[in-house]
């Protein structure tokens, strides 16, 4: 070799501390610390005199101009990185070059020293790891962080900040103008004063503050800091910030509609509410509250029917419930009775809705309910009415037939009679029509005086109810009749209590008394003596006077719908009017009573008067 | 004049069985005619003159308006009497109530015996014309 002996490893290399080898020129490996035998696990008899590029086969292509720079330029420090792989791990290493220079400062070979850089390298990877991850979730998440370096009062803000603030990329903060581009007001405030209580007690803080844009864009944003400390001071304040307008639109949105929905919902002139899966009540609106009697919602919330109501009303308004959650299928309309606890009565036209789920399940329903209470009782009204009217139509017609009959009866003999009479020759013949022309007179002023009678019952229907005692109406009346009583051997047995009391037209309760006793007698079994038993019952508002005799009784399935009927009689006695029974019904009547008969042929009849004692 | 064998007339009241009586014997040759005051005592006396082999009216003169068996509840038990002729009855009335004329039809309908609708008052021209077999 050139100018250059091989010579035995010189000790103080061998001992040196890094790997270190000292080559000549040529690169060949002169003297070798052992620490770079073992690093790179050479042996020593086949490392000495070998060229480097022999040693390391994988070293980058400029690696000789590198190390010829070297040897030329004394002062130059070449940086040359290997990358030794082993199976388990790879290591990197960076080479130190200088000239190696005798004592004439000639340059004879290179001194090189390898450092393991792999650790440091290995930790750069992971900050570089870091930094882009961080970048990809700022610009993902679009939420921009910040550092602020009180010490030097420089701030640094990633490029999503600058998004925010609508700046070019470029731009440099200064912590003073980023203060100043939140709102004027609260929002400025409270963020300068959040920072300096960072500064001063380190509190950490995130807020929702309104902001101005470069461009004047007025926008929500979420900041959010907390300290740096270094040796326990705080030096530094970080953060992020994050544009949240959209979210604060569709949020402001949202609380709009639900006030609207609100004000709807509790508006309505309807009983509106939100029931779960338990029928308890998660939503109820005013007029439910007030229906329910109560000033708070609270009250009611959480609650079920069974303790709201009744248990026979929870148990249909469950049962529907689980109808209307179970089939999915709503009750549009239904018409429902309703009883609060307090005992109120209210119908309500009912409708629930089935509240379906993300899973196609019900998990509540929707109920509304119309309170129809007073419509009810306007068409139960009408209803009333209309029967009334019915009623009385029904009665003036027949009326009206019994007039146009009777009067058409006796017109029609006077018509007869008169032909005859006019044609009539024969003397005795003639005044035998006459006679019989008087006769047909009497019988229309008699009809003619019923007809009034009934008339008079019928428009004197003002006439004032009074209460009376009835015993001493029937004492009155046993008074009037006692010769037809005692000569018919007639006994009356009252089992009325002295002080059943009723309300009636005392004119009428006379007639009645009379009419249903006479007729009891008059229609006696010819085999016992009449036997009359007078009782009273008090039912439904009405006080019934019942009238037993033991008389020829009436066969009511052929005469039943005549026996009130005028001018019918059903028994062959000659004094038969057939106008009583059809006048006391008609007073019965006008006292807003009714009348019944039970009859057995043969046995007897029951008459039960039915005294209204409430109009 | 017509010849009738047996004429009845069933009514309540004296005055028009009087005319009726009165203007049949002007229009018609009859020796049989018999009065009942109400339908009961009509059909019971028809029942024996069937029992006892006479014959059965040929003319009925009824009055609908009656105590005991009005003239509808007679039509009731009349139809069903196992008659061999033909019977006219003569429904005289002074109503005129629908009611009884819807009845007039239903018992057109139920039997063979001709009945006909009279009002009162009626005239002896017109008792002439419905006073005749059936």
């Amino acid at each position: 070799m050139n100018g250059t002996k091989t010579i035995a490893n010189n000790p103080l290399v061998k001992q040196l501390p890094t790997a270190t080898v000292f080559t000549n020129k040529k690169f060949e490996v002169i003297y070798a610390s052992d620490k770079f035998l073992s690093d790179f696990s050479f042996d020593s008899q086949h490392t000495f005199g070998k060229p480097i590029n022999e040693l390391f086969t994988t070293l980058s292509d400029n690696w000789e101009n590198k190390l010829y720079n070297c040897l030329s330029d004394k002062s130059h420090n070449v940086n040359v990185s290997y990358n030794l792989n082993s199976a388990t791990d790879s290591k990197w290493y960076k080479w130190s070059c200088t000239a190696w220079q005798n004592e004439a400062n000639e340059t004879i070979g290179l001194i090189i020293h390898f450092e393991d850089i792999t650790d440091k390298k290995l930790k750069e990877e992971q900050v570089n790891t870091l930094q882009s991850l961080l970048d990809a979730m700022c610009e993902i998440s679009k939420i921009g962080v910040w550092d602020y370096d009180i010490i030097n009062n420089k701030l640094i803000c990633c490029d999503v900040i600058r998004q925010i603030h609508d700046v070019s990329e470029d731009y440099e903060f200064s912590f003073d103008s980023a203060l100043s581009a939140y709102k004027d007001g609260y929002s400025r405030n409270t963020v300068s004063m959040l920072v300096h209580e960072t500064m001063t007690k380190g509190t950490s803080w995130n807020e929702k503050l309104q902001f101005r844009t470069a461009k004047g864009k007025e926008i929500w944003v979420q900041v959010a800091g907390m300290p740096t400390f270094m040796d326990g001071k705080i030096v530094g304040i970080k953060g992020t910030l994050q544009n949240i307008e959209k979210q604060v639109q569709s949020e402001t949105k949202t609380k709009e509609n639900e006030l609207l929905l609100r004000t709807l919902v509790d508006n309505l002139p309807l009983n509106v509410f939100i029931k779960d899966t338990e029928s308890r009540k998660i939503l109820v609106n005013r007029s439910e509250c007030d229906y329910m009697g109560v000033d708070n919602p609270d009250e009611l919330l959480g609650k079920s029917d069974f303790e709201l109501f009744n248990k026979d009303i929870a148990l249909i308004s469950r049962a529907e419930d689980l109808q209307v959650m179970e089939t999915l299928t709503p009750i549009l309309g239904r018409e429902t009775i309703n009883e609060t606890k307090d005992g109120r009565i209210s119908t309500f036209l009912t409708s629930k809705i089935p509240l379906k789920g993300n899973n196609g399940k019900a998990q509540g329903l929707v109920g509304i309910s119309m309170d129809i209470s007073d419509l009810k009782q306007k068409e139960q009204e009408l209803r009333d009415l209309i029967n009334v009217t019915s009623q009385q139509n029904k009665k003036l017609v027949n009326f009206a037939h019994i007039v146009s009959h009777n009067l058409r009866s006796h017109t029609a003999n006077f018509s007869m009679l008169l032909d005859f009479l006019a044609n009539e020759k024969n003397e005795e013949e003639k005044s035998n029509i006459i006679k019989m022309l008087t006769q047909a007179s009497d019988n229309l002023l008699e009809t003619l005086e019923n007809l009034n009678e009934v008339v008079a019952i019928n428009t004197n229907i003002n006439l004032e109810k009074k209460p009376i005692r009835l015993n001493q109406r029937i004492v009155s009346v046993k008074r009037n009749l006692k010769a037809f009583l005692v000569n018919n051997n007639a006994k009356i047995v009252n089992a009325i209590s002295e002080h059943t009391s009723i309300k009636v037209i005392p004119a009428y309760i006379d007639s009645i008394l009379m009419n249903f006793i006479t007729n009891a007698v008059k229609y006696k079994h010819p085999d016992r003596p009449p036997l009359i038993t007078l009782s009273t019952t008090n039912e439904n508002g009405y006080i019934t006077l019942s009238i037993e005799d033991n008389g020829l009784g009436i066969d009511l399935k052929k005469y039943g719908d005549k026996l009130f009927g005028m001018y019918k009689t059903f028994h062959d006695h000659s004094d038969s009017r057939g106008i009583g029974l059809y006048i006391t019904k008609n007073q019965i009547e006008a006292m807003n009573g009714k009348v019944t008969v039970a009859s057995k042929v043969g046995v007897g009849t029951t008459f039960k008067i039915y005294f209204n004692e409430q109009n | 004049m017509n010849k009738i064998e047996s004429i009845c007339i069933i009514d309540d009241d004296p005055i028009t069985v009087f005319g009726i009586q009165k203007m049949l014997s002007l229009v018609v040759d009859c020796d049989d005619i018999t009065v009942y005051r109400n339908g009961r005592l009509a059909i019971d006396g028809i029942k024996s003159r069937i029992e006892e082999n006479k014959k059965a009216p040929q003319v009925i003169f009824l009055d609908i308006n009656m105590p005991i068996m009005d003239g509808w509840q007679f039509l009731d038990e009349f139809i069903t009497l196992p008659l061999h002729e033909k019977v006219r009855v003569n429904i005289i009335t002074s109503s005129i109530d629908s009611f009884d004329l819807q009845n007039w039809e239903d018992f057109k309908k139920k039997t063979c015996h001709t009945i006909t609708f009279n009002n009162k008052p009626i005239r002896k021209e017109h008792v002439a014309e419905i006073t005749k077999i059936a």
